[in-house]
């Protein structure tokens, strides 16, 4: 019984032309925004590709200054050594050594590019380190403000802490929303949808896709996201049908979709509806033949995410997309014990920093070069946020290996053909738990020198976001002095 | 606010007097009754608070009567407010819808009776911040206990325009009501001892929060219609869980839904694994979370003690295990953690921090276990169970009035509960706690004897004295203590000889952990927070700030003079004016049925067949299927903050819908497809896969529907009482049965089935209200 895309789309009638479906799904409001704005549509493709390393990923241990090496080894140790303790630091041989044109000697963690310690693995980020498309945001994260450590401990006026910081769900929240003094409602890559519709023109499928769940990131003011799995498109949204011809959901006016349209009065069943709703639309334009893709994605979860999304952008043009936001995660950084492996050249087990790293840098490393065989290298930008970064010093101590604990800033990682990269923005923190960039508990929790809104902007601008509206989206901005940051060409 | 109004109200009573005299009668209803100007006119009585002036409204006072807060505040005039003592502004809420059918909540600031006339009411209104100041005419909405009021007309800006009417003109009446006597909580729910009292459609909404939905035979209806509410609940207060036999551990009483898990080695032993029919050493049995999430569901559909099953899945949710992040979902090391909720469920909430606290599992899961100082100097224990027992498990990021609303500085702004010193602190408290020791196990019918960690019994003070932190600890201020509760460093751990040296930093250690969960039991904020989990859970995912304070008065005191008893919170969910009464229709009432709800409620509602294969619902021999593609994969919540966020905001509203975090484009799929499965295609046609290892399926017995199909309409009321309580709107009925009808009458059964899909589908059942 159950019906091909094919008849589906045959009995349907709709000819697929967009301005058909579009007029079929008035009670979308984020199409009918569209359809007011009179786009003007771009002439060039963009997108940005968020990658969520959730839980709080340990950015001292992502990159570690060589130039305070000693100071980062006697804080954290070696995990290399048996017995060490703590063990919570790796080894300057196993490092991965860049030196980057803004200045001083660093290494990155050895599963950014775990092909270099062992050659059997799939390639990292060294490659387009040294290609100059990769830069690194030094100590980024949620402020109010530019704030000092003596600030940050008189809080004076309430003006300098952000709400909660330290706690996973608040931070996350800021991160997604760059509102930092509550509880943000909407996302910044849902804002910039919000403000940029109109350069995609009318489409069918909203500008913001999730490959993993629903996120605040992407949800806008009217802006909703698209959320779906990773595996073929044809199947992706696959709506099945077992019941009598003359009940099939498949067709308008079908009681299915007539009770999507009633009780919309009702804002919780009015959300379900309008899902299911953008569910139907999207299925239809979705139902493509996968594209053939040149780069091998390893079949991590991540992999797979970001695999799908280099499938849309390879077909952008059929989907008719101009300007594409796109939300990736990889989970397990909360790593308040076992973050480290004797060994990091082999990928540990779960839950490890190290093995979520490989992932990630070997996902993101073929995507990488998928976009330059798609011609899509300098369309296309990724970039990494994380709940926060993670206490300098270990946490406790016991037979096992040891952890980090919750802190604030954090490195972000942005690569693509536009980035000017091979350098690093931002300041790297001075590693000392009685120094300037601690918060004063003494653990190496490194107050942020760069802010969320500042990252964000940056990223904004380049994507298409009009000068006069990016403290509409980043209401926070003015309170910072550089609004790009400029590691974007 | 209060001095004010008083004083503004004396000015309106002679204008109000004039409409009282000069106009007729509503009808009795418990829903709030706006008044309009006359019988022909839905626009309100309606004043601007301040200068009194008519509409159309400003968005700012002209009076300015706040410098700081200028918004214009809207006064209006209603009656039939059954309020409960006490009960106030923070019992109501109010909405306004513009033209574009955006809808506006307005803050209710004060309400009141009108002098001389004590049944009728004025009501405040603050203006929302996100209006136009042209927005044309609005249609304003009061809602109390889940109803709501007739909808009148206010004009902001100009007046004109707006939503077409859906409620007709409501003038005040000629005799206006009398003095109302508000009951107490306790006469409120008294009301409910006598069976008669409450109506169908009350009773069947009751089902669906206190148990995993009403049974399609109605044995479950038929008793509570038999005994009422209250003697209902007291049975399920006193029904034993199926488990029960403390033999298996002196130290391990189990009275459980789950039943006693053998100890497993670490590794599986042997390769491969010997098929799961055949032998009790099977993988899938013992190195998966199968056997716990079959047991899930075999409870859920056929064991009667089903309010503790959702009050301990409730309690799953926030007090979070995720089972995958513990040794490869080793159904061993997990149960404990089940039984544990079970056990305390009806039971006092200190207990369950406690016994949760010292649950190997979480030890595992939040790293409890082992914490150790680094040295007394520089002690930065593992901060991870102590930062998220108080986020998570007890009191929350914010502090709280005891209604649930957040406390506000001077700014306007939240008031963190803890800082990270008390976090510090209360990490420095769980320090030395460890496994105890290893349980010796039998395998292959006694041929193998090993030993396993011990992940059954709780944990233990440690032997390495070094581990613990014994020094002194500054907790929090608690409803016992105006001062922060200090933990004093320990007096005698070293001293004496070695051995007394550990026996009096594990006496220590004992001590400091039953201060630390004491002083988080008692902290204020503890009773509001529980009590929204627990109605977010059962009942409604915006519940009043009043609703809200009525489950914390029981938790603070349980009218016996006890904090914390669980069985007095329940009762109170449950037996509160905005659970209970007829049909709600607050446009906010509800939540988002998550999947397993929304699973278990259809199952019992066709009473699933075939249940010791009720993994099998799923046809496969992974029992999460399903759930797991609508995102909830039972027992696997991806992080301590659960299967979805409990704060999840609802998209463009300021509204909460935890159930809605996990509800995108994919599952809204993943349920449509859910109900195909199991009422078109699931039907017991052969093909479906059978092996010896491999369920071969629930299915459902709809043979009474059927027999209706002959009179489609029939069909559909049945549905609508049975699913929805009565809430199916007359369109939403219309709808169905004129696909229904056109299914041909010699295919009752695909009449049937097509009937239950488009009810089972829609999300005016899959919002349960």
């Amino acid at each position: 019984m159950k019906r091909s895309r094919r008849e589906f789309l045959r009995d349907t009638g709709c000819g697929l032309t967009a301005a058909a479906i579009v007029s079929s799904l008035d009670r979308l409001s984020i199409v009918s925004a569209m359809v007011q704005q009179q786009p003007e549509v771009a002439a060039d493709y963009k997108a940005l590709v968020c990658v969520f390393f959730n839980g709080g990923s340990d950015c001292n241990n992502m990159v570690v200054s060589l130039d305070q090496f000693s100071s980062y080894s006697a804080a954290r140790g070696d995990c290399s050594t048996p017995g060490a303790t703590p063990n919570l630091g790796l080894a300057q041989s196993m490092l991965v050594p860049i030196n980057p044109v803004s200045g001083g000697h660093f290494g990155l963690h050895p599963n950014f590019s775990p092909e270099v310690a062992n050659p059997a693995q799939l390639a990292g980020l060294l490659g387009p380190w040294n290609q100059g498309k990769l830069a690194i945001l030094c100590n980024y994260g949620s402020l109010l403000q530019p704030t000092t450590k003596a600030q940050y401990q008189s809080n004076a006026g309430g003006a300098f802490r952000p709400y909660q910081l330290f706690s996973h769900s608040d931070q996350i929240n800021q991160q997604m929303s760059s509102i930092v003094k509550t509880t943000g409602q909407t996302g910044w890559g849902g804002r910039i949808a919000d403000n940029t519709g109109s350069l995609n023109g009318v489409t069918v499928l909203p500008m913001n896709v999730s490959v993993s769940g629903t996120n605040l990131f992407e949800t806008g003011v009217t802006s909703r996201q698209l959320a779906i799995g990773t595996g073929q498109l044809q199947t992706v949204l696959n709506l099945n049908w077992n019941g009598p011809a003359s009940a099939t959901p498949f067709t308008n006016g079908s009681s299915f979709r007539q009770l999507l349209g009633f009780d919309t009065g009702r804002a919780l069943i009015k959300t379900s509806s309008d899902t299911m709703n953008q569910a139907l639309s999207a299925d239809q334009t979705l139902n493509q033949p996968d594209p053939m893709l040149t780069a091998t994605f390893p079949g991590t979860s991540i992999g797979n995410q970001l695999k799908q999304v280099a499938k849309l952008i390879k077909i952008k043009d059929t989907l008719g997309m101009k300007r594409q936001i796109f939300f990736c995660q990889i989970g397990g950084f909360d790593t308040h014990t076992n973050e480290t492996s004797a060994d990091p050249t082999v990928p540990n087990g779960a839950g490890g920093q190290g093995n979520l790293l490989t992932q990630f840098s070997q996902a993101a490393r073929a995507f990488y070069d998928e976009m330059g065989a798609q011609g899509n290298s300098n369309s296309v930008t990724l970039f990494t946020l994380s709940d926060f970064g993670r206490t300098f010093q270990a946490s406790g101590s016991g037979a096992g290996s040891v952890g980090s604990d919750h802190a604030w800033g954090s490195h972000g990682f942005i690569m693509g053909g536009a980035v000017l990269g091979g350098t690093f923005y931002g300041a790297y923190p001075t590693l000392d738990v009685n120094g300037p960039d601690d918060d004063g508990g003494k653990r190496g929790r490194w107050i942020p020198t760069t802010s969320i809104d500042q990252y964000g902007a940056t990223l904004a601008q380049w994507y298409g976001l009009p000068a006069n509206l990016l403290t509409t989206v980043f209401p926070n901005l003015s309170k910072f002095a550089t609004q790009s940051l400029g590691f974007l060409g | 606010m209060r001095t004010r109004a008083f004083a503004l109200r004396k000015c309106f009573v002679s204008i109000l007097c004039a409409g009282v005299a000069a106009l007729c009668c509503g009808s009795a209803s418990a829903a709030p009754s706006l008044f309009s100007v006359s019988s022909s006119s839905t626009r309100a009585v309606a004043l601007e608070s301040v200068s009194m002036r008519a509409e159309p409204f400003s968005l700012n006072g002209a009076a300015n009567f706040f410098p700081a807060d200028p918004r214009t505040r809207i006064t209006v005039f209603c009656m039939n407010l059954d309020f409960l003592q006490g009960e106030g502004a923070s019992s109501l809420t109010a909405d306004a819808e513009d033209a574009a059918h955006n809808l506006y909540p307005l803050k209710v600031e004060y309400v009141g009776t009108v002098p001389s006339f004590d049944g009728v009411y004025m009501v405040v209104l603050r203006l929302n911040d996100s209006m136009t100041s042209n927005l044309g005419d609005v249609l304003l909405r009061l809602n109390l206990h889940g109803a709501a009021s007739n909808r009148v007309r206010l004009a902001i800006g100009t007046i004109g325009g707006g939503p077409a009417d859906d409620s007709a003109p409501n003038p005040a009446p000629a005799t206006p009501p009398g003095a109302a006597t508000p009951l107490t909580v306790a006469q409120y729910q008294a009301q409910y001892n006598n069976p008669a009292f409450a109506s169908d459609s009350d009773l069947r909404r009751f089902l669906e929060q206190a148990s995993w939905g009403g049974r399609g035979d109605d044995v479950d209806f038929s008793h509570l219609r038999a005994i009422g509410i209250p003697a209902y609940i007291n049975e399920q207060f006193n029904m034993p869980p199926q488990f029960i036999d403390a033999s298996t551990d002196p130290k391990f009483s189990l009275a459980s839904n789950y039943p006693f898990s053998q100890s497993y080695p670490q590794f599986y032993p042997g390769s491969p694994a010997p098929p799961c029919d055949s032998s009790t050493t099977c993988f899938r049995d013992n190195y998966t979370l199968y056997p716990l999430q079959k047991q899930f569901m075999l409870n859920a559909l056929t064991q009667p003690d089903q309010l503790r099953q959702r009050v301990s899945f409730a309690v799953h949710k926030f007090i979070v295990v995720g089972g995958q992040q513990l040794n490869g979902n080793q159904p061993f090391w997990f149960s404990p953690y089940l039984q544990t909720i079970d056990r305390n469920s009806f039971g006092n909430f200190r207990n369950m921090l406690f016994e949760v606290t010292l649950n190997p599992g979480m030890g595992e899961y939040l790293n409890m276990r082992g914490n150790s100082v680094v040295s007394q100097s520089n002690p930065t224990p593992n901060e991870n169970y102590a930062r998220e027992v108080m986020q998570l498990f007890s009191i929350g990021v914010d502090t709280l009035n005891q209604d649930g609303t957040p406390v506000l500085d001077a700014q306007g702004n939240r008031v963190p509960s803890y800082d990270q010193t008390a976090i510090t602190n209360l990490a420095r408290v769980f320090t030395g706690w460890d496994l105890d020791t290893n349980k010796s196990i039998s395998l292959d019918g006694g041929v193998t004897q090993t030993s396993a960690a011990n992940y059954q019994d709780p944990m233990v003070p440690n032997n390495n004295r070094n581990r613990y932190d014994i020094g002194q600890k500054t907790l929090l201020t608690d409803v016992n203590h105006g001062t922060p509760v200090v933990v004093p460093a320990c007096a005698n751990c070293t001293t004496g000889t070695s051995a007394q040296q550990l026996a009096n930093t594990q006496a220590y250690a004992i001590t400091s952990l039953g201060t630390a969960i004491d002083n988080l039991f008692n902290h204020p904020n503890t009773g509001p927070f529980l009590c929204i989990q627990m109605i977010h859970q059962l009942v409604t995912s915006n519940p009043s700030p009043a609703y809200v304070g009525r489950c914390a008065a029981a938790f603070a005191n349980n009218g016996s003079g006890a904090r914390g008893d669980m069985r007095a919170v329940i009762t109170t969910i449950l037996l509160d004016p905005e659970a209970r009464g007829d049909v709600k229709t607050d446009p906010n009432y509800g939540h988002l049925r998550e999947p397993v709800l929304l699973m278990t409620s259809l199952l019992r509602a066709f009473n699933a067949t075939d249940t010791s294969k009720t993994d099998g619902v799923l046809v496969s021999n992974s029992p999460s299927n399903f759930s797991n593609t609508m995102g909830q994969n039972i027992f696997n919540p991806p992080t301590v903050f659960s299967y979805f966020s409990a704060d999840f905001g609802l998209p463009g509203t300021n509204l909460v819908g935890p159930e809605f975090g996990n509800l995108d484009t994919s599952t809204s799929y993943a349920r449509a497809n859910f109900m195909n499965t199991l009422f078109l295609q699931n039907t017991g046609v052969p093909g479906i896969p059978t092996g010896t290892n491999r369920p071969v399926g629930t299915k459902i017995d709809y043979s009474a529907l059927q027999a209706l199909a002959t009179t489609p309409q029939q069909l559909v009321d049945a549905l609508n009482t049975r699913l929805m309580h009565g809430t199916m709107s007359a369109q939403m009925s219309a709808s169905i049965f004129a696909t229904v009808n056109a299914i041909s009458s010699g295919d009752p059964g695909g009449r049937t089935r097509t009937a239950i899909y488009l009810v089972a589908s829609s999300s005016q059942y899959q919002v349960e209200r």
